[in-house]
């Protein structure tokens, strides 16, 4: 299962964790690893488009872990978004992937 | 900060961790010796439990259909040579 973490200060993101594995299937064929990569790295290269210095991403064989360094609203839109889209998917594949 | 490389199964179980078909086994069938060689057994009483005759049925000794050995009459058993190279469980009364 993927735990998704989420942090906040005074309402805005701090701090995402997103650690484990979908096991939804086999390598190469999990449908819910692959939408789940697909939301983070769209998210994270977005904001990385936009502004190198809004935020900082740690990606290990455990998961990744994204810092975010500012409260602009843009970056704050966008991670917003990714939780939307990933807690969309929490309520088709509960098995694979959990939000707190 | 560098852009992240698209990995669309990075949140996948690693290849060689997936679930091997293997990994059954039947329990174990506790074959063997149930009666030690002098020992004192009663008609009826099972010496040898094996697949096939690893070890013959000698003297007052029968061969059950699951090739149980077991003795036909009270008495000591003893494991003995059968031929060059088999083995045979007889059972031979005490005498009075």
């Amino acid at each position: 299962m993927i735990r998704v973490k989420v942090e906040k200060e005074n309402g805005h993101f701090k701090k995402i964790s997103i650690l484990g594995h979908a096991m939804y299937d086999e390598y190469g064929k999990d449908i819910v690893c692959s939408a789940v990569s697909s939301i983070v790295t769209t998210t994270i290269n977005g904001i990385l488009t936009i502004d190198k210095n809004t935020i900082t991403y740690l990606a290990s064989s455990k998961g990744l872990t994204i810092r975010v360094l500012s409260n602009d609203r843009v970056t704050q839109l966008l991670l917003n978004n990714m939780i939307k889209l990933l807690k969309e998917l929490e309520l088709k594949y509960k098995e694979n992937i959990e939000i707190k | 900060m560098e852009f992240l490389k698209l990995n669309i199964q990075f949140f996948a179980h690693k290849k060689g961790q997936s679930s091997t078909s293997n990994g059954r086994d039947s329990i174990g069938r506790r074959l063997g010796a149930k009666a030690a060689d002098g020992e004192y057994i009663t008609a009826g009483s099972i010496i040898y439990r094996q697949r096939g005759t690893k070890i013959f049925p000698g003297v007052n000794v029968k061969r059950g259909n699951d090739d149980t050995l077991y003795a036909t009459v009270d008495g000591i058993v003893k494991f003995e040579r059968k031929g060059r190279d088999k083995k045979q469980a007889s059972v031979y009364p005490v005498s009075e």
